[in-house]
């Protein structure tokens, strides 16, 4: 098991001031899998994957990724190692357009340095059309596909993708699993946090849900689904 | 709009006719006026490359003025020429930033401003105790003469200002197509996603500021070997940080041909109003906030937002083409 592991957690802490945001965290994703991660507003999701990205030092213990403690890299040195990731609100550089977007990832993020598959990337998100356009301009839905072209842009082994699909409508939401299957084809390895259900149960292969910042269940969408930890932890 | 070959050529044509300037006799008061002019967008450009292009709201300019100048002066005392004192006063401007980079790059934002300001204060205090060489005052205070620089006539220092400016607008437009201005403008839209981008935030930004640095020093140095006379309060005044600052935003901020047309709005302001004493800079806040509330996107801003530019392109391009007609 543990030669396969893109990334091992290994119980983490993180703290901000009194409040524990992340507890003894331990999982483990396997190479080409796609993890859902899934809690309740306020479970230390998104401040799990700033401490994978570098954005945080965790308080303890280790991050491994491809069997290389990453514990207390630069986001930089992450993305350069092959972690890339997408946030909840969209953070696109809003004064560029949609390909340089992409150009900044491409040329500071990956290894190859080569940019031919920008094309592509946007292709497969749909935003070749807009390629010219200010990042600044676009509507939502196109931001937050903005987003994930942006990660893959940096050829990355591993994406970290922070609710993409939250504030889509529901007629979106089959493009979205569209696309992130597209993504898994691509044989990369994906930590998904999500809020909607579907995308969650569609998507994923395995599921680690988190509470109060610790985990308090692990299996795959059905198992989990039934939980009881995690039934009272969604509805009390 | 493809532009067209004709406007490299005008610019061309301007150029030779600026550098021709000091030998057909042109009036003095003109090459004072076009000196300044080249120092203060030199200053300019480097710091809408700064503020425009990387984020970086960086209010010491007058430190790298004063402390290349001061370079310039001490060692022209010690026997060094006043060519090697202008490399070697930039090159210490450029060695300042490097030292004072990683406890301002620590702040972001206004917090950089502010961090960035004090430093020229500092300076220009120690400068005003610190005597290295010579014992006697030469001029107010703890001001040094710059020696040796008096066979070089206002036409040299004249060619020097306009080599520095054009330089300045050359390194622009060649980092703004590079990698590194590709890094700058990613910093400066959102510094979060450009390291998770995998830029090194720290890295790119210590390489636009020492290259701010190097040539705001190389353009300080050089006012001081046109002008050849420094004093702490002169070397360290914030007129250094004024009018870079104020050709850039009345010019148009993050656009490259924004410093021109504010350093050419900026020096005319100052001989037109340096009746005035005073009152000058006073003024020329006043028509700064008065651009920044009129047109926040600069004049250049304005001018591309109307399409003034297409005018002229146009009439560049039926002209190109009855040229190549002709030639056929």
């Amino acid at each position: 098991m543990l030669e396969t592991a893109v990334l091992s957690v290994d119980r983490v802490n993180k703290r901000f001031g009194g409040i524990v945001a992340v507890k003894d965290m331990t999982f483990e994703v396997q190479a080409g899998e796609v993890l859902g991660l899934m809690g309740p507003n306020g479970a230390g999701k998104t401040t799990l994957l700033n401490l994978i990205a570098g954005v945080y030092r965790p308080d303890s213990g280790r991050v491994l990724f491809q069997g290389k403690d990453i514990t207390r890299c630069a986001p930089h040195k992450t993305c350069h190692l092959g972690i890339a990731r997408t946030y909840q609100i969209p953070q696109p550089f809003t004064h560029l357009s949609v390909r340089d977007n992409l150009l900044v990832t491409a040329t500071y993020g990956s290894k190859k340095g080569d940019t031919f598959e920008l094309d592509e990337i946007l292709d497969l998100v749909d935003l070749s059309k807009q390629k010219g356009m200010i990042a600044g301009d676009l509507a939502t839905i196109s931001l937050k596909k903005l987003e994930l072209a942006r990660a893959l842009a940096s050829d990355p082994t591993l994406i970290l993708l922070d609710e993409v699909a939250a504030g889509s409508t529901d007629a979106e939401i089959p493009r979205i699993l569209d696309i992130t299957k597209q993504v898994r084809k691509m044989g990369k390895t994906i930590i998904l946090v999500e809020h909607v259900m579907k995308v969650m149960v569609e998507a994923v292969d395995r599921i680690v849900v988190m509470d109060k910042g610790e985990k308090i269940a692990e299996g795959t969408p059905g198992e989990v689904m039934k939980d009881e930890k995690v039934l009272a932890a969604y509805f009390g | 709009m493809k532009i067209p070959r004709l406007t490299t050529l005008v610019s061309v044509a301007v150029l030779v006719v600026l550098a021709l300037f000091p030998v057909i006799g042109i009036p003095l008061t003109w090459l004072n006026y076009l000196f300044l002019f080249f120092i203060y967008l030199a200053l300019a450009n480097m710091w809408n490359l700064l503020a425009g292009y990387s984020g970086l709201i960086c209010l010491c300019p007058h430190a790298f003025v004063g402390l290349a100048g001061y370079t310039l002066a001490i060692g022209t005392w010690v026997g060094v020429p006043f060519q090697v004192g202008l490399i070697a006063g930039a090159v210490v401007a450029a060695l300042f930033a490097l030292l004072i980079s990683y406890p301002v790059f620590r702040m972001r934002g206004i917090y950089f401003a502010i961090g960035t300001l004090i430093l020229p204060e500092v300076l220009r205090v120690w400068f005003s105790f610190w005597r290295p060489v010579g014992n006697i005052y030469q001029g107010m205070g703890a001001g040094y003469s710059v020696t040796g620089v008096a066979g070089v006539t206002l036409g040299d220092t004249y060619w020097l200002g306009l080599a520095i400016a054009v330089a300045s607008i050359f390194l622009v437009h060649i980092i703004l197509r590079t990698r590194l201005g590709l890094g700058l403008k990613a910093i400066r839209d959102n510094e979060n996603t450009a390291a998770s981008g995998g830029v090194n935030v720290f890295q790119v930004k210590l390489y636009s500021f020492l290259i701010a640095a190097f040539i705001m020093g190389i353009a300080g140095a050089a006012y001081y070997i046109y002008s050849p006379r420094i004093n702490p309060v002169g070397g360290f005044s914030i007129r250094w940080l004024l009018m870079p600052l104020m050709a850039t935003v009345i010019g148009g901020e993050g656009i490259e041909e924004g410093p021109i047309i504010g350093a050419a709005i900026v020096t005319f302001l100052t001989f037109q109003l340096a009746p005035y004493g005073a009152w000058s800079l006073f003024i020329q806040g006043v028509i700064l906030i008065a651009v920044v509330l009129v047109v926040p996107q600069g004049i250049a801003g304005f001018l591309r937002q109307v399409g003034a530019y297409r005018f002229p392109l146009k009439l560049f391009q039926a002209a190109e083409g009855k040229i190549h007609k002709n030639l056929k």
